[in-house]
């Protein structure tokens, strides 16, 4: 049987999801005190963009990854080993620094690290020929237990006051600065895919390796540099989530990975490689923010939560494979 | 009326879309004969055996075994009724071992359970008599070559125990060692009362192993002779017996500098390879399925490792070992599958056809889209594609038209030398005069091109000399002007060969 939907003209379409989320979460919201609706305070809607921050960040880049055929499964061990990097040398380092530069080293060493991670995923993946699910998973698991034994397996402590972790922390949990990184994110991520040698290679490479092979086109080089991107893509979510949790904790971002791949196919993009847009993971992580924030003002149990959230997926991901005709 | 111990068909029918695969074609085969089916590439030979096998169903047509008619609704009752089928695309899987590979499918070997041992007892002695006495039935068919692959697909089929056997290019990848072998085998199941199909476009074995033989062109009976009333050369005329077309030959006069000059060139499946083209000059490259126009454009675009000989391109040394070495020497190859190899297919025709002359449109690591655009649009226009929008995905479009902007892909890289795999393959006649067109007219600038095509006429309109292939050799380089694709066929088939100095 085939189910006809009502056809929306171009941009639009890929926004519908969105806005179905968003009135029917307006609709559900609890009144506040004063009788208002909390889920359309400006507040309200502002913490949204800050928690989807740091799996948005990720899903750009994870974007680019699916785009270009591949998956990345490591960023959420990523993200753990990030924040954990970024809150030893932030706490036990005594460089003998100012701490703007302190700061600032702290940060370069820790991203340089999670790019590195990331190219070391795209290296094993274009040159020796192995499956992107398997040598991801193995990052998973491996950088996972880097984290914890660089840590010993604790939790490290922002400290408070004058300390730089403190500073650090400031800034990164600060809400316009968190939204304007993704948003700036977000517009390289565009840039990057639409307008730059770069990306249409990464398309190209995804949608058919054969015939880019037969094009001349540099598909390994292209694989790296999109897993060495994801990487420092985690990392910079790392930073935030370093910030906002005021620790490093090795055991953090659990399954981020598939919250990042969630948004990307709820937006649209391909699992096959090639078709996908940047716009589109936007809208699905915003979807699932706005999804998870209506539940949790509803005070919904969090094991509902995951089971609305499952359904959500599988109908935004046919509505966007049902529309495209045959 | 049909002949008692025989399979017979009768007016079998079968359309591709537009194409008319079979058209009423009749055919026999009876106990204790091998009956040949020859034709050129497209001729409709294997269509026919795959109707046969019950894998393709034809669209009228009725088949009659001993006689009595049936219906062979799938590979299932083609089996039971006692049919077997070596396909020449194999259909082994590589995961398993030989012996259960054999055993698929099979209605007594195949069990819920396997054990192992017996199944390797149950398979000997059928690989013995395939001439595989010391392969071991448990090693995986993924460490086989090509050649023990095939000899176990006829393993297989005799485990059948069938009385019809079809075995279609029984002996494309097998040593000369190996196919003696198995026209012996065959001749060994034709005394034990197998009636066999040997689809094969390769005269000698035919000559040496068939008793009847059918040729087959454009989809229809052209005849059937018994191999004793009838020559290699009459089979040959008969095959291509298909007037030339009417139109005039293309001229163009090649002009007296070199674009491409090779020597000796070698890989794992060419031998010697020497061949020169001048600037505006078109070299056809004829052959069978198998013989090498596919592995020579490939070896030439970098794709397939040079194990000897050397080339020139353009005056310089030309040794490319990727393709965009290839591109950047001035070498173009449009590959013979378009949709797997040479398109994007879900990508708009803008990026399909700049996407080998990114590099050349870079400004630091942005796309320079304006420049892009008025390329893409001044190229497609000489190519005359019909096209609705350069947003638009090349899926939209035609076969004919998805060719012209594949063939503005390459041109944009502006090569000294075009090698053009089966450039008119799936494109309409209106859309080939197109192509034809733009062939002559690269000529003319004073391209080099290397044009392969199963086509002959093709060949024979609009290249100035024919390299003719056969199994990775040149067999002959024939003058286009005063060659016939009597001369053609018989050199691509092995039949005659002629030293010639390059």
């Amino acid at each position: 049987m085939k189910i006809k939907l009502p056809m929306f003209p171009g941009r639009f379409r890929e926004v519908l999801g969105l806005v179905l989320i968003f009135a029917a979460a307006a609709a559900f919201s609890p009144a506040g005190s004063g009788g208002e609706n909390i889920f359309l305070q400006f507040d309200n809607l502002t913490d949204i963009l800050r928690q989807q921050a740091e799996i948005g960040i990720i899903a750009l880049a994870m974007t680019l990854v699916i785009i270009a055929g591949g998956i990345d499964l490591s960023v959420g061990s990523l993200l753990a080993f990030v924040a954990s990097l970024a809150a030893m040398l932030l706490v036990k380092w005594q460089p003998g620094l100012g701490a703007g530069a302190h700061i600032a080293a702290a940060l370069l060493a820790a991203l340089a690290a999670s790019a590195l991670l990331g190219f070391l995923n795209g290296i094993v993946i274009a040159r020796l020929r192995v499956q992107p699910f398997i040598v991801t998973l193995a990052t998973m698991i491996g950088v996972r237990g880097l984290a914890r034994w660089m840590t010993d397996n604790t939790n490290i402590d922002f400290g408070f006051g004058d300390n730089v972790s403190a500073k650090f922390a400031d800034i990164f949990s600060e809400k316009l600065f968190v939204i304007g990184l993704w948003g700036a994110a977000a517009l390289v991520f565009y840039v990057l895919l639409e307008f730059t040698v770069f990306g249409r290679h990464a398309r190209a490479v995804g949608e058919n390796e054969k015939t880019a092979g037969y094009t001349g086109l540099p598909i390994r080089r292209t694989k790296v540099l999109v897993y060495s991107l994801c990487g420092l893509a985690a990392g910079v979510a790392g930073l935030i989530h370093a910030a906002r949790s005021y620790q490093g904790n090795p055991n953090d971002g659990v399954a981020y990975e598939l919250d990042a791949i969630a948004a990307v196919v709820i937006g649209g993009t391909a699992l096959a490689g090639g078709k996908g847009s940047i716009f589109g993971t936007v809208v699905g992580a915003l979807i699932m923010g706005v999804l998870t924030n209506i539940l949790r003002l509803r005070l919904i149990d969090t094991n509902v939560e995951f089971m609305i959230k499952a359904v959500i997926i599988v109908a935004a991901v046919w509505l966007q494979s049902a529309r495209k005709p045959k | 009326m049909p002949a008692p111990a025989s399979l017979s068909c009768r007016d079998i029918t079968k359309r591709f879309d537009r194409t008319l695969a079979l058209d009423r074609v009749c055919f026999d085969v009876r106990a204790g004969e091998v009956h040949a089916l020859c034709g050129e590439n497209g001729a409709g030979k294997s269509t026919l055996a795959r109707v046969i096998a019950g894998v393709a169903r034809p669209d009228s047509g009725e088949i009659f075994l001993d006689g009595a008619r049936v219906e062979i609704t799938g590979p299932a009752r083609a089996r039971a009724l006692g049919i077997g089928i070596v396909f020449q695309e194999l259909d082994l899987f590589n995961g398993l071992s030989i012996a259960e590979n054999m055993a698929l499918g099979h209605p007594r070997a195949e069990k819920a359970f396997v054990n192992r041992r017996a199944l390797a007892a149950w398979s000997r002695p059928f690989l013995r008599r395939v001439g595989l006495q010391n392969a071991d039935p448990l090693a995986p068919l993924a460490a086989q070559s090509i050649a023990t692959a095939q000899l176990v697909a006829i393993a297989r089929a005799l485990a059948l125990d069938a009385r019809f056997l079809l075995l279609d290019e029984p002996t494309s990848s097998l040593t000369e060692d190996a196919a003696g072998h198995l026209l012996a085998l065959v001749a060994e199941l034709r005394a034990a009362g197998a009636g066999i199909v040997y689809v094969s476009h390769k005269m000698r074995e035919i000559f040496r192993v068939a008793d009847r033989v059918t040729v087959l062109r454009d989809g229809a009976l052209v005849s059937t002779k018994n191999a004793s009333g009838t020559s290699m050369d009459e089979t040959v005329s008969l095959m291509v017996g298909r007037a030339l077309d009417t139109a005039a030959r293309i001229a163009t006069t090649p002009r007296a500098d070199i674009a491409l000059e090779v020597e000796n060139l070698c890989t794992r499946r060419l031998k010697n390879i020497s061949v020169r083209v001048r600037r505006g000059e078109i070299v056809g490259v004829a052959g069978l399925v198998g013989a090498g126009r596919s592995t020579l454009g490939k070896a030439l675009f970098g794709m397939e490792p040079w194990t000897g000989g050397r080339a020139t391109l353009a005056g310089a040394r030309f040794r490319p070992r990727s393709p965009d070495e290839a591109i950047l020497a001035g070498l173009a190859y449009l590959p013979e599958d378009r949709r797997g190899q040479g398109l994007f297919l879900q990508t708009s025709v803008r990026h399909n056809a700049s996407a080998a002359i990114l590099c050349r449109l870079r400004r630091g690591p942005f796309v320079r889209r304006w420049q892009e655009t008025k390329l893409v649009r001044d190229e497609l226009e000489k190519t005359r594609a019909k096209i609705p929008s350069l947003a638009a995905p090349v899926s939209a479009l035609s076969g004919g038209n998805q060719q012209k902007v594949l063939l503005a892909k390459w041109l944009l890289t502006r090569p000294a030398l075009l090698y053009l795999d089966d450039p008119t393959r799936g494109v309409d006649i209106g859309a080939k005069a197109d192509v034809y067109k733009l062939i002559a007219g690269l000529s003319a600038a004073g391209a080099g091109i290397l044009l392969a095509s199963s086509e002959m006429p093709e060949l024979l309109r609009l290249a100035h000399r024919i390299i003719v292939l056969h199994e990775g050799r040149v067999t002959g380089v024939l003058d286009a002007a005063t060659a016939t694709q009597e001369e053609i066929m018989s050199l691509a088939t092995g039949m005659r060969e002629i030293k010639t100095q390059e």
